[in-house]
């Protein structure tokens, strides 16, 4: 009798420990930066730090993942519940527009990668989706100044000597 | 017969005994400037890439960069340092900021320092550094500007300044054709 007592009272704590550990009721608070020039750089930067505050105390070392378009990234921790979420990118595959980032913690992401492993396609509602948006970055003017300024003078140049050819017929 | 039977016990003991060795995470850090050029003022793009390729997972990773002095550079996008709770063995993290400088010259890419617990239950902290990319040019803005900018305000003044001698002409021999027209009208109503 006392043992079923005692054995529903540790059973009813492990739960909430374990329901404790993850966020409650996430909300996010984030900052991104892009590259806009990539005239001096070889790639572009994709950078979000957010801040999480959850309704319950964060345990210690929270970890956090994300996943990108299907790139699996890990969360960086920049100071109290700020996590920085940061990939590169080929220039010629960038594009400008939203970036979804689907943020999940340890357990979400051990579940992510035990679903992936019966169906690659399979995902898990994460954590938090935070949307980076890039305005796309200037790679220099779509016409060069010099050939633009060259056909401008042959064209002056094809009127002005038809013209005349004109006249002088 | 008893002498085969004792080597190969002790062969198989050797192997057993051989799979316990001692699991370690070992960090191997590069850092990167992922840029063509260094202007004064453009954004220097810095990637650092944490790969473990020990045995165990590397935890408690803390990566600092003191290379960047906050009176020359200012940190755009980013921070210069990270703390990552767990790297998993054989596999790699990355990390990116992006800094500005305010002084062109030569620069001294320094390394950045890491430091991290080789396994869950290590106590002693491991110091290591990543790579330093070395020492590269920041160009004044100047320079650059004048070498790859698209100059069109300065073909604009070029094309303003060509005017004079296609306009002259024209206006000359406008002047004289409307004024031939206008002497030859009349003859023809006549």
């Amino acid at each position: 009798m006392v043992t079923k007592y005692i054995t529903a009272l540790f059973f009813i704590a492990f739960c909430s420990i374990s329901y404790a550990q993850s966020c409650q009721n996430p909300k996010v608070d984030a900052a991104s930066f892009t590259s806009l020039d990539a005239t001096v750089v070889t790639q572009i930067a994709y950078i979000t730090e957010f801040t999480l505050k959850c309704d319950n105390p964060l345990p210690e070392n929270y970890a956090l993942y994300a996943e990108v378009e299907g790139r699996p990234l890990t969360a960086a921790r920049i100071g109290e519940n700020k996590y920085q979420v940061s990939w590169t990118e080929e220039p010629t595959k960038a594009r400008a527009g939203l970036h979804e980032i689907h943020v999940l913690d340890e357990e979400g992401w051990a579940s992510l990668r035990r679903a992936r492993r019966a169906d690659p396609a399979a995902t898990v509602s994460p954590l938090l989706a935070i949307q980076l948006q890039h305005p796309g970055s200037y790679s220099g003017p779509w016409v060069n100044s010099e050939i633009l300024a060259t056909g401008l003078s042959i064209l002056v140049a094809y009127v002005a000597l038809r013209n005349k050819s004109k006249i002088l017929a | 017969m008893a002498a085969k039977l004792l080597s190969l016990i002790l062969i198989v003991a050797a192997a057993v005994a051989a799979d316990d060795e001692p699991t370690v995470a070992k960090l191997l850090v590069s850092k990167q400037v992922l840029n063509k050029y260094l202007v004064e003022n453009m954004d220097i793009l810095v990637k650092y890439t944490l790969y473990n390729v020990g045995t165990a997972a590397a935890v408690d990773v803390k990566l600092e960069d003191n290379g960047f002095h906050p009176e020359v550079f200012t940190v755009v996008g980013g921070q210069l340092s990270a703390q990552i709770d767990r790297i998993p063995p054989q596999a790699n993290v990355s990390h990116v900021v992006t800094v500005r400088s305010n002084r062109y010259g030569y620069f001294n890419f320094t390394s950045a320092e890491v430091t991290y617990k080789s396994s869950e239950d290590a106590s002693e902290v491991i110091y290591s550094i990543s790579s330093s990319p070395g020492e590269g040019a920041i160009v004044a803005f100047k320079d650059y500007d004048r070498k790859f900018s698209s100059h069109i305000l300065d073909w604009a003044a070029f094309a303003v300044m060509t005017l004079p001698s296609l306009a002259i002409p024209f206006f000359l021999w406008y002047s004289s054709k409307s004024k031939y027209e206008k002497l030859s009208k009349p003859k023809k109503t006549h």
